[in-house]
């Protein structure tokens, strides 16, 4: 006798329905799956006590029959969903792997305020350290894994996207940055795998020191088609600018600085120096705050929608995306449009094929330069410069509506006489100039597997990746950049075009069911070409056009090649006995084309053990299975490379073409070295995981030490020896070395209320072990102006440099600088011809030598001695809360914007300098002011005042949602919905006197980070977005 | 796999292996040019050289603060790391290694590709670049020949091409050791040059055998060698009017100043001048002399500098070299603006030096005043103010005619990069302006320090205390 028991199963998190639960009957094999609404009808014998419903990525759930009709909510299985890794030309089961990898899920990428995946890594994951620089949308965040692994050459990751190593960093030739990695839209991410150790990485042999990321895209499940859609909108303002002097104050306080230096003169004639407040067109004071004229507040939005499903034997996915973004700095917009198509096929029992498609078209706008940019902290007309440096008493505009300006390059001074009050004019430069960038990208590829026995597979990969960018500008003729030369446009465009061709074989065989062998063996093909031409014109005919392509005199043009091969051999061995102690072995052989004649060929490799104790008899007998779920012990060692960032054709010495009165001209170029090769990391990981009360807590503990060796460093040479460039050498060695610690717990699961809990904490240690011969020490420049950073061996890399100063003395206002022979105090005096002092002199009067760079110490360390991330989710009922902390913890920065915020030419100052040195006994931190003083706060050498401690907390993401009840949805067809508010950046513990600890002007650099010199800041972003599933 | 592909070639630029470099006539040629491009270079004659040496003295005052555009040359407050004194000595050291690099791949192999006869003109004209190259260097770096005949550091003489990293630890010769070098350079240069080109270009921007010569007075002088000022400059300067070369190009004064300092620039007053096309050849914006004293106005004209010299009339044709921008008094001389990319020629020699390097040797020659002297005074000031003549009667003592030589090149030469160097060999306090107080010769300042990363790099090294 039989009765039937019908249902519905659905999702109990957004309340969706189930296709393809299986359903048992408990005790029988009896079972049946879900429909493609989540219906199911099933015959039950009279006597069945209860049904089983599983679902891979759910928790099973076994319910007792009461009735006829059951509808069950399922809860997702946060563990199953990672218990797979991608592993580099594979995957594994994660309980099976020992290498160190880190896994970030979809769900911390998608909807988020972010123009790129990279910028939302912040804290996910243990030893993954995620820097965003500035303000400026679209720019590539600083990545380090596991410490900065390099000096000369870059320290970002190999990024491989579906398997295909892809170009990184800023691929914008304009002022706007144009991320490489912001084609794929966040939202068809399925997971990111970080691959820290040897044992991980050693499958992508030369190219692997800096650590992988492994970007896995969403693809299709069988089953009856899914559609969703994403939308968020979201605002973003500038937070926490520094406050500026006003215009009474600006004039007072320069006036104040021209009488100290004595040359304030109001008088008819002669050399008139002053600064005047000016009315006006309604009478009133001009009191400028420029802040409002170069920042805003910024809307964006973003909408995905996606199909996917799927057959036993075909699925499909296809996304688009839409986004338009704008940031804190005025006309600097992002707007992507993209589109992924992916399929997978079984043709019969053998053969497997499949590919993607996808292409991405993104617009970086922006006006004009934003000074944030590496190289740029100095330009003239970056506007994070020109914010708090023109002068708050002139307007933009004169009276008549024209743009005030004084010369070409500078604005105009209005009522100050005798000195320029300002760069550009801020003005001019928005509204009239633009430096865009155009990035058409495709990536896809195309696999065909052959499963030629059930434990024997072969499979060839040809996948491409193109990017294309054009870059398009406009400077015009009235105040900037090329209005002396009367306006100029320029145009480039860059082809950078790469193919992949990868081949494999795989075997995973089954010995006496104990001895799990798994062996891989592959080579590998990349080619990148680039191929670019640019053109300038100068000299605008008419300002009623400013498009390249009209109406312009004087061209100019360019061009650029470059091309590199890689070629690879790999192989990876896995062997378990009985799940209860693991090997793993790489190995993998590169030959690169930009290496030294006799050195192309490198060998690296990775070995790594794992031993489950949990498995172990002792292990139960002690008791110890009562608490620990699994305790896994593993170690790993080996040998990796790096050579990202090496020229294509560092090997070799140029001669480079010019002209000479309009004859051709051959001069040395370049330095080569035909000896250079590969920079090597040997690293070394032992560390334990551990999962306690049924995996409710899971712990994730690693030390590492990455020595790095033959590290490639542009070895100067003696500048008298006349050489044309800086030769790099494979010669200097560092290490990074620390722990990492991961704790994940479901502290409590009750059918209203949720939480879950994610810590990570890494500390790590940097320090320089030898250089080059003789060598023991270099400076890096801030864009080649400023030396605040050092390197030194014994020491981190990129320590903050700067002269020791003693305050400022109380008698006479000056300031008080050590000198670095002596210890000695030594007094500056900028005004020498009224003051009765020296310029330099000792306590005494007598005079002191120079002051100067050379008396700078080494006074902090740029490099997060902690780094890290603390995330909390919170479900009551139909309402989530996330929240995301992320921490960097033990380091300094030098803010060198406060050098200039205090600089006493005629630049506008920070209110700081209302506590200036004024009388006799006074005792403050600010010098007695002089006008043309750049000496006495920074701006000539970089100085300790400037140095400060840079530790933060910071609230990266806070985030609310409700999900709709099904019942209201039914009706529309909707099988989900969710609501939430989200807002990024929010709040910021930090002593750090700068707008965002995070800023800084050296972008990627290895070893000037921590230096902050004229960037914008970071905005504050709130967004409200929505999640359909139909 | 493709093998060929890890063996790649550059599409844009010469290898140097097996000295591809020398490997054809054309490539040779080049090299030569490439030369005269080091000489040319931004932080060298493509006018910061130049600025620097006028800078110092005292006939600008500063209207901007940019130590980017030499404000602390100006000021005197530069420091061992700054720009300037890093890049000028970084730009000469790279051209001598031009230099030297050719010198020796002509031996090894230019020379069976070009034919030794104008294998030999090329080395002379790498020789004279380098003798160019450490005289510059030494009015900056070194102490004035006079200071102890030559007895003080010099610089690291260079005389080998470097091409690859290495120990270049090396200390610095006696600047009497250096000159030795220059004079030695000049005088082989003297021997191999040609004696002219067929384009009036060529004999502008290239060297020939009265480049040496003319460059040699200026070197005799510096060093108060003035008997082989004379005996130098008489083989391209006649006893009498009118001083026109007898032999090479037949260098002479224009009759108008300003049409030196205008298209085409290659008058045969022009020794040598370093050539800037608007479009494929720009100068630098904050490197061009335009920039500087017209286009930007970043420095004016000090109104008690030599502009108000009473005895420079205001009919002078040379007064029309001072001019007014942006309300402010300036130097006009090289008054191509940044929309034509600062193209002026700059002169590094003109026939006007060696006419008064010639006059005052003559006058600092004897104890009386020299009537020869007195007639080369006149025929440079009489070119271009024909209402002032000076008499030898005019002159109550020598001294009066070494001033009036020393003022005649303050105004002849002004904006050329004389004063500085002017003044330092003759020990001459270097006067103030402004704000800025004047310079003694005991005082530190008196010279640029010797660059930081030289100091870093090179273990053998010494600072100017």
């Amino acid at each position: 006798q039989t009765r039937i028991i019908t249902g519905t199963v659905t999702d109990k998190m957004d309340g969706s329905s189930l296709p393809g639960v299986a359903i048992m009957v408990v005790g029988s094999n009896n079972g049946i799956q879900t429909s493609a609404d989540g219906k199911f009808s099933l015959k039950v014998p009279t006597g069945a006590q209860s049904l089983k419903f599983t679902y891979v990525g759910y928790l099973s759930k076994t319910l007792t029959v009461t009735g006829n009709v059951i509808n069950v909510a399922l809860e997702q299985d946060s563990k199953q969903l990672s218990e797979i890794v991608v592993t580099g030309y594979g995957t594994q089961r994660k309980a099976d792997n020992v290498g160190s990898i880190a896994r970030v899920s979809s769900k911390e990428l998608e909807n988020k305020p972010v123009q790129s995946f990279d910028q939302a890594l912040g804290g996910k994951a243990a030893g993954v350290q995620i820097t965003i620089p500035n303000g400026v949308l679209n720019n590539p965040p600083v990545i380090r894994i596991r410490g900065t692994n390099s000096i000369s050459l870059s320290s970002f990751p190999l990024i491989v996207i579906d398997g295909i190593a892809t170009f990184t960093g800023d691929a914008s030739g304009s002022s706007a940055a144009g991320n490489a990695l912001a084609s794929i839209n966040p939202n068809d991410i399925e997971s990111i795998d970080v691959l820290k150790d040897a044992a991980a990485a050693a499958i992508y042999g030369s190219r692997a020191a800096n650590g992988v990321l492994i970007v896995t895209t969403k693809k299709g499940k069988s089953g009856k088609a899914t559609v969703s859609y994403d939308a968020w909108v979201g605002s973003v303002k500038p937070r926490n600018l520094e406050p500026l002097l006003d215009a009474f104050q600006y004039t007072d306080l320069k006036n104040e600085a021209l009488k100290n230096f004595g040359t304030y003169n109001t008088g008819p004639t002669g050399t008139r120096a002053f600064f005047a407040l000016t009315n006006d067109a309604s009478g009133n004071p001009i009191n400028t705050n420029w802040y409002d004229y170069i920042y805003r507040e910024g809307f964006s939005h973003s909408n995905t929608v996606s199909i996917s499903g799927g057959n036993e034997s075909t699925s499909y996915y296809l996304s688009g995306n839409f986004t338009a973004q704008e940031g804190i700095i005025v006309k600097n917009d992002y707007n992507r449009k993209s589109g992924l198509f992916k399929i997978d096929h079984k043709e019969g029992k053998m053969f497997l094929l499949g590919g993607k498609i996808s292409y991405t078209n993104q617009e970086n706008l922006a006006a004009t330069s934003s000074g944030s940019l590496p190289g740029e902290a100095f330009g003239t007309g970056g506007l994070g410069r020109l914010a708090i440096v023109t002068a708050p008493n002139v307007a933009p505009l004169n009276p008549d509506g024209s743009y005030s300006i004084f010369n070409a390059t500078t604005i105009g001074r209005m009522g100050n006489v005798g000195s320029d009050v300002g760069f550009y004019n801020p003005s001019t430069v928005i509204d009239l100039d633009r430096s865009n960038n155009e990035l058409n990208t495709v990536q896809s590829n195309f696999y065909l597997q052959a499963n030629l026995t059930p434990w024997l597979n072969l499979k060839t990969v040809y996948g491409i990746d193109y990017i294309l960018s054009d870059n398009d500008a406009f400077f015009n003729p009235i105040n900037g950049g090329s209005a002396a030369s009367l306006g100029s446009a320029a145009k480039s465009l860059n082809k950078n075009k790469r193919w992949v061709w990868t081949n494999t074989a795989q075997a995973d065989y089954t010995f006496s069911e104990k001895h799990n062998f798994s062996l891989l063996l592959g080579n590998e093909q990349q080619r990148s070409e680039s191929d670019g031409f640019s053109g300038s014109r100068t000299t605008l005919s008419d300002l009623a056009f400013d498009n390249y392509a009209a109406g312009f005199a004087t061209p100019a043009t360019a061009g650029a090649v470059g091309e590199n091969y890689l070629v690879s051999f790999f192989s990876r061995f896995n062997y378990d006995f009985n799940k209860k102690y693991f090997l793993t072995a790489n190995l993998r052989q590169d030959e690169y084309s930009a290496f030294g004649a006799n050195n192309k060929k490198g060998i690296f490799y990775g070995v790594g053990i794992g031993w489950e104790i949990a498995q172990e008899k002792f292990w139960t007998k002690a008791g110890l299975d009562n608490l620990f779920t699994t305790f896994k012990i593993r170690g790993s060692y080996g040998t990796i490379g790096n050579f990202s960032g090496l020229g294509n054709l560092a090997s070799y010495s140029f001669y480079g073409t010019g002209l000479y009165a309009g004859a051709s001209t051959l001069v040395p170029t370049q330095t080569g070295n035909d000896q250079i090769g590969w920079e090597t990391s040997d690293k070394l990981d032992v560390g334990f995981n551990f999962g306690i009360l049924n995996d409710k807590i899971t712990v994730e503990a690693a030390y590492y030490k990455n020595s790095l060796g033959g590290l490639i460093y542009n070895v100067p040479q003696v500048p008298s020896a006349g050489l044309p460039s800086t030769p790099q050498i494979n010669i200097a060695s560092m290490y990074n070395k620390g722990y990492e610690l991961t704790v994940n717990a479901d502290p409590v699961r009750t059918n209203n209320f949720s939480w879950n809990t994610s810590l990570n904490i890494s500390f790590n240690e940097n320090k320089i072990t030898s250089l080059s011969q003789g060598i023991d020490q270099f400076l890096t420049t801030t864009s080649g102006l400023e030396s605040a950073s050092i390197s030194r061996v014994g020491s981190s890399l990129g320590m903050i440099y700067a002269v020791p100063t003693a305050g400022v003395d109380p008698a006479t206002g000056r300031r008080i600088f050590i000198e670095k022979a002596t210890g000695k105090k030594v007094l500056y005096s900028h005004n020498i011809t009224t003051s009765g002092f020296l310029r330099w002199s000792y306590e005494d009067g007598t005079a002191a030598p120079v002051i100067s760079i050379n008396d700078a110490q080494v006074a902090g360390n740029t490099q997060p001695k902690f780094v890290g991330g603390f995330s909390n989710n919170f479900r009551y009922k139909k309402f989530d809360l996330t929240t995301t902390l992320t921490y960097q913890l033990g380091f300094s920065i030098y803010y060198g914007t406060n050098a200039g915020l205090r600089d006493q030419r005629f630049w506008n100052n920070s209110t700081d300098m209302l506590r200036r040195w004024t009388t006799p006994g006074q005792i403050t931190d600010i010098p007695k002011l002089n006008f043309t003083d750049n000496v006495s706060n920074g701006s000539s050498f970089p100085i300790d005042v400037n140095i400060y401690k840079g530790d933060f907390v910071k609230l990266r993401n806070i985030s609310l949602g409700y999900t709709l009840p099904t019942q209201f949805l039914s009706k529309a067809k909707i099988s989900s919905a969710r609501l939430y508010v989200s807002g990024d950046n929010l709040l910021i513990l930090t002593k750090y006197p700068g707008s965002d600890p995070e800023v800084s002007s050296n972008g990627n650099s290895t070893s000037s980070l921590g230096v902050e010199r004229n960037s914008v800041a970071n905005g504050r972003t709130l967004t409200a977005g929505l999640s359909l599933k139909f | 796999c493709q093998k060929d592909l890890l063996t790649p070639d550059s599409e844009t630029q010469v290898s140097t292996l097996d000295l591809a470099q020398f490997s054809t006539v054309a490539r040779i040629d080049g090299q030569v040019r490439g030369l005269y491009t080091g000489l040319r270079a931004a932080d060298f004659y493509g006018g910061r050289y130049i600025v620097y040496n006028e800078l110092r003295a005292d006939n600008y005052v500063a209207q901007s603060s940019n130590s980017v555009t030499a404000t602390q040359t100006y000021a005197y407050t530069l420091g061992n790391g700054a720009q300037e004194v890093n890049g000028f000595w970084a730009s000469a050291y790279n051209t001598i290694n031009r230099c030297n690099l050719f010198i020796e791949g002509m031996a090894a192999k230019g020379n069976a590709v070009i034919g030794d006869a104008t294998g030999k003109n090329y080395i002379a004209e790498a020789k004279m670049i380098r003798a160019i190259c450490y005289y510059s260097l030494l009015t900056l770096y070194a102490r004035p020949y006079y200071d102890g005949n030559g007895s003080k550091p010099g610089l690291p003489l260079r005389l080998t091409g470097n091409s690859v990293s290495g120990n270049f630890d090396l200390a610095r010769s006696t600047v009497a050791e250096v000159y030795t070098q220059v004079l030695k350079d000049l005088n082989e240069a003297e021997i191999d040059l040609p004696a002219n080109y067929s384009t009036a270009l060529n004999n502008t921007i290239r060297a020939h055998k009265n480049t040496a010569i003319a460059y040699k007075t200026r070197v005799y002088l510096t060093m108060q060698r003035y008997a082989d000022v004379v005996t130098e400059a008489n083989k391209i300067v006649p006893l009498v009017a009118p001083f026109t070369a007898t032999s090479g190009v037949a260098h002479a004064l224009q009759a108008d100043i300003t049409n030196v300092f205008k298209t085409p620039y290659t008058t045969t007053e022009s020794i040598l001048s370093m050539p800037f096309v608007s479009g494929t050849e720009n100068a630098a914006g904050q490197s061009a002399l335009g920039s500087y004293f017209f286009g930007v106005v970043l420095y004016s004209m000090n109104p008690t500098g030599i502009i108000a010299d009473a005895g420079w009339k205001s009919t002078d044709k040379r007064r029309s070299f001072i001019g007014s921008r942006s309300g402010f008094t300036v130097l006009s001389k090289y008054p191509t603006l940044a929309a034509s990319n600062y193209a002026d020629y700059v002169p590094i020699i003109r026939y006007a030096e060696v006419l008064l390097n010639l006059g005052e040797a003559l006058a600092r020659s004897t104890t009386s005043v020299n009537p020869r002297a007195v007639a080369l005074l006149n025929a440079v000031r009489n070119r271009s103010d024909a209402t002032t003549t000076f008499l030898v009667t005019g002159f109550a003592a020598p001294q009066a005619l070494y001033d009036a030589f020393l003022k005649e090149r303050n105004i002849e030469l002004l904006g050329e990069g004389f004063r500085s160097p002017d003044l330092l060999r003759l020990g001459l306090t270097i006067p103030g302006k402004e704000s800025i107080p004047a310079v003694l010769p005991s005082s530190p300042l008196y010279i640029w320090p010797i660059p930081s990363s030289e100091l870093l790099y090179n273990k053998l090294m010494t600072d100017n205390l």
